[in-house]
């Protein structure tokens, strides 16, 4: 079996594809411009990850077509491993069937629902299939994709397969989708695509929209960002959701204290009787099918008892100092830009995660609105945009309540800022289950603000800077703009020396002067010489 | 900044040593420019924080505080240019024997700096008017000494000839053939004015013009060999200046004003100088003038006077809360108590209500009081 094999024989069916077909909104598919925005992240984030698994530096496409009002036809392709024949249909038809849902990585998507969520988008939509091609070996198999609700099957027709000589590779998914929008807000393609570009610089991404025109966000770095190592997911990152699905997906243990102890992270023999003596009326010998809600509220509360080894850090990976600096130089060419890194912390007492933030000025940095330019904040967790739900993040929350006039950003809501946070951990915290709004964990936020207080120190040290250069400039062009009338009158007053000769040498003792920053520090209006003349006896009638 | 050379006597008395000096101002000037620093010079600060009461003299005067005008330096840079433009005009009045007043000296200099800077060289009078002060205390002179004159004000007549050499013409004025408008106190009486024949016994100056007029026709000065004054008011200083020079003739001078503290100011002014003019300082003051009335204490003397008070407005109360916060008036007792009895009685009485009883009976009190010597310090 070969490493494409081994990769998706780790997919695990499961049947709520009707569920979701009536709850579609929990897939992120509410809105329209937010389901087409939707539909691209799931692509598109495959294809990251394949490549990225692939070892291959991301190339990938994205065209949007209007065919007809609130109708588009969607094309995506990357340039990664390709899918082989067999796996096709387990990709693009069948809910819960990504290799990521069982093997705990950071990764992109961590639902592995969405590819196939968009087929049913489409076909709940426009009743249409979607197209898939696939380029893998010297094969390119074509062939298009339907959920089946009643089963949770994929449902795979015209299959075609062609030879080739093995240049061509990766995944070219097309499909029809209704009732969605594209445009130009902060919450449309364009945007996610421009941010996705951003935090990941490895990859060309190239966005022909419906209006025909062609945005090319390029590759600013070579270096493929090291793979993530897959971990079991630690207990203390388990919402009890999390543990229910993970319990009633298992098919490999018969008792759910196997499944703890196989399953979680650092979860011992030893750990597993300190849990059940925390968890009453828990039968631990019973199947990790029928675990109840009940038992994993009563579960999930006993994890936070129990004294945990911290999990794995090799499993979190930032974007890198380097890696943002190039990107952001690239699409937003900044007159200043600062990037900076904090050291891991934890969180819930014992959650490994990494703040990365930037700060942008200048160039193309922050959003034009009506009113002029406003500060835009980029929200990432794993380097995924987070596009939605912005009003309820703590990342938001935490740029908004620094007090930006104390460092010397008085009008920071009309200037060109854009402000980059990435939060890094293999258990994000997030909101809700629509995962794109960070949950106010006090050392999360805590490092938020501390990774953007530090940008914005490093922003305001550069513009009071750019203030005194110019400030130097002002006093100096103060001065020098006396010259002329002073040179003419001294020359007649002193009766030595002419006009020009006194000019030539004025200019040269400002110029010295001002440049050379040897400027006395009492360089203000003398106190007298501001007053002298208005104050005194009011009835002095002399004149 | 180079070293300014010593303080000469504030008078200098030819036009050629005004322009000299005018003209080392400049050339120091440049010497600094030449030397690599910011040309500048050096004036006496004329804050109020500066301003001294002479106890030797009696008279106000600036400290010893100095402060240097510098042209290399943002908050400085247009003064030092105007002030400049100002001398450099000053000097060209000089060479001409020319005058004009310092509103005409402003408007001499209210233009447009050029075309690549788009400002004026001045846009008001209020900006040129303490860069006169300046220069006049940097190279210690007045600003009549620099052909500038202010606006006449003050009326004389007496026992005393004036020489007036103006332009190519010297005329002869003879002060006791003014009729009843007598002769205006030029702004300058120290170029082209000479005192020929000065044949007083004393100086009175008296407040106001109608009072003037009321005891010229009395011929009270013809009667008491005196020089009379009006300054109309506060005095100028050009009425100032004539004072000064003929009490330097040790002629003693009296004032006369309203019975508030209005009136007593104006004689303070005249005596002791003031904030403004502290700058000019015992070439302005007259510390040897007494003050003859009206006095609050003259009600117990004239007792007509009683009902002949007005209600005193908020500024004389006002100035003589001013008045008694000056340790040069309140360290006259006299001064203390009348200061305390206008805040007290919130009454004043005016010189003119001295012709309550009959017209003649401003000039019955006046001999009086100077026969008898009841002054006031």
């Amino acid at each position: 079996m070969g490493e494409i094999d081994k990769v998706f024989s780790e997919f695990k069916e499961h049947s709520v594809a009707e569920f979701f077909k009536k709850n579609r909104q929990m897939l992120g598919f509410s809105g329209k411009t937010r389901s087409l925005t939707t539909i691209i992240h799931e692509y598109v984030t495959n294809s990251l990850d394949a490549a990225e698994e692939a070892k291959v530096a991301p190339e990938i496409s994205v065209e949007i077509k209007e065919i007809d009002k609130e109708k588009y036809h969607v094309r995506v392709q990357d340039n990664a491993l390709g899918i082989p024949e067999k796996h096709i249909g387990k990709v693009f038809g069948v809910m819960l069937a990504g290799t990521k849902f069982h093997r705990y990585v950071q990764q992109r998507g961590q639902q592995g629902i969405g590819a196939t969520g968009c087929t049913m988008f489409s076909q709940v939509t426009t009743g249409k299939p979607v197209h898939v091609i696939s380029a893998y070996d010297k094969k390119v198999v074509t062939c298009d994709v339907e959920v089946d609700f009643k089963t949770n099957g994929a449902l795979v027709s015209n299959m075609a397969k062609e030879e080739q000589d093995g240049s061509r590779r990766g995944v070219t998914v097309e499909a029809d989708f209704a009732e969605v929008k594209y445009d130009k807000s902060s919450y449309g393609v364009f945007e996610y695509l421009k941010r996705t570009a951003i935090a990941n610089p490895h990859a060309k991404i190239t966005l022909l929209d419906p209006f025909g025109e062609t945005h090319v966000f390029p590759r600013s770095v070579e270096q493929i960002p090291p793979k993530p190592m897959p971990v079991l997911p630690h207990p203390l990152g388990l919402a009890k959701n999390d543990l229910l699905e993970f319990a009633h997906a298992d098919k490999e243990n018969m008792k759910v204290s196997s499944f703890l102890q196989n399953s979680l992270a650092r979860v011992s023999a030893q750990k597993v009787k300190e849990l059940e003596s925390l968890c009453a009326g828990v039968d631990f010998s019973k199947k990790p099918a029928d675990m109840s809600w009940d038992d994993a509220d009563k579960i999930v509360g006993a994890f936070g008892q129990v004294k945990w080894i911290a999990p794995a850090t090799d499993a979190i990976i930032p974007i890198g100092q380097e890696q943002i600096t190039k990107s952001l130089q690239s699409i937003l060419n900044p007159e200043f830009l600062s990037v900076r890194e904090r050291p891991p912390k934890i969180y819930r007492g014992g959650i490994p995660f990494i703040i990365e933030a930037a700060i942008a000025y200048g160039g193309q940095s922050g959003k034009q609105v009506a009113e002029g330019t406003q500060p835009e904040i980029l929200r990432y967790a794993n380097r995924a945009p987070l596009i939605f739900d912005s009003a309820g993040c703590s990342i938001t929350e935490s740029v908004k309540n620094i007090e930006w006039s104390r460092y010397g950003l008085k009008n920071f809501d009309q200037l060109p800022i854009t402000i980059l946070v990435n939060i890094v951990s293999v258990h994000i915290p997030y909101t809700g289950a629509g995962k794109q709004a960070i949950s106010d964990e006090e050392e999360v936020v805590g490092e938020i603000r501390s990774a953007v207080m530090e940008v914005a120190r490093d922003l305001q040290r550069h513009m009071s800077g750019l203030r005194s250069e110019k400030d130097r400039a002002a006093r100096k062009n103060a001065v020098l703009r006396y010259v002329g009338q002073l040179s003419g009158d001294l020359a007649e007053l002193s009766g030595k020396d002419t006009k020009a000769a006194l000019e030539k040498k004025l200019i040269l003792l400002i110029e010295g002067k001002y440049t050379k920053q040897l400027e006395e520090s009492n360089d203000s209006i003398p106190e007298d010489a501001a007053s002298g003349g208005s104050e005194g006896d009011d009835d002095e009638k002399e004149e | 900044m180079m070293k300014k050379k010593s303080e000469k006597s504030i008078l200098p008395g030819s036009p050629n040593e005004v322009y000299s000096r005018l003209e080392d101002l400049g050339i120091d000037m440049v010497k600094d420019i030449d030397a690599g620093v910011s040309p500048g010079f050096e004036t006496a600060s004329r804050g109020r924080s500066n301003v001294k009461f002479d106890e030797s003299v009696g008279c106000l005067r600036l400290g010893d505080r100095k402060e240097e005008r510098t042209f290399v330096n943002v908050g400085q840079a247009k003064k030092f240019m105007q002030t400049v433009a100002v001398a450099n005009k000053c000097k060209k009045f000089l060479k001409e024997g020319s005058h004009t007043s310092i509103r005409g000296l402003f408007y001499q200099l209210k233009f447009s700096l050029g075309e690549s800077v788009d400002e004026e060289l001045f846009s008001d009078q209020s900006e040129s008017n303490p860069l006169i002060e300046d220069i006049e205390t940097a190279i210690s002179v007045k600003r009549e000494d620099l052909n500038l004159y202010t606006d006449r004000k003050g009326v004389v007549a007496g026992p005393m000839t004036i020489k007036d050499k103006f332009g190519s013409e010297e005329t002869t004025i003879d002060c006791r053939k003014q009729g009843r408008s007598g002769y205006a106190i030029p702004s300058d009486v120290d170029n082209g004015i000479n005192f020929v024949d000065v044949e007083a016994d004393y100086v009175l100056v008296v407040e106001k013009d109608a009072m003037w007029q009321r005891l010229n026709e009395d011929g009270f000065w013809k009667k008491e060999n005196c020089i009379l004054v009006t300054p109309k008011g506060q005095a100028s200083r050009g009425t100032r200046r004539l004072i000064r020079k003929l009490a330097s003739k040790k002629l003693p001078v009296y004032v006369f004003t309203d019975c508030d503290a209005w009136g007593w100011y104006i004689y303070w002014a005249i005596k002791a100088g003031s904030m403004n003019l502290a700058y000019l300082a015992n070439d302005i003051a007259i510390p040897e003038a007494r003050f003859i009335g009206v006095t609050m204490r003259d009600i117990k003397e004239y007792s007509f006077l009683e009902n002949l008070t007005i209600k005193a407005k908020e500024v004389d109360i006002k100035r003589a809360q001013e008045m008694l916060s000056y340790p040069w008036i309140s360290k006259h007792e006299a001064w203390v108590e009348e200061l305390n009895q206008v805040l007290k009685t919130k009454r004043k009485i005016e010189q003119d209500a001295l012709q309550g009883p009959r017209l003649s009976f401003v000039s019955e009190y006046l001999k009086e009081k100077i026969h008898a010597k009841k002054f006031l310090p």
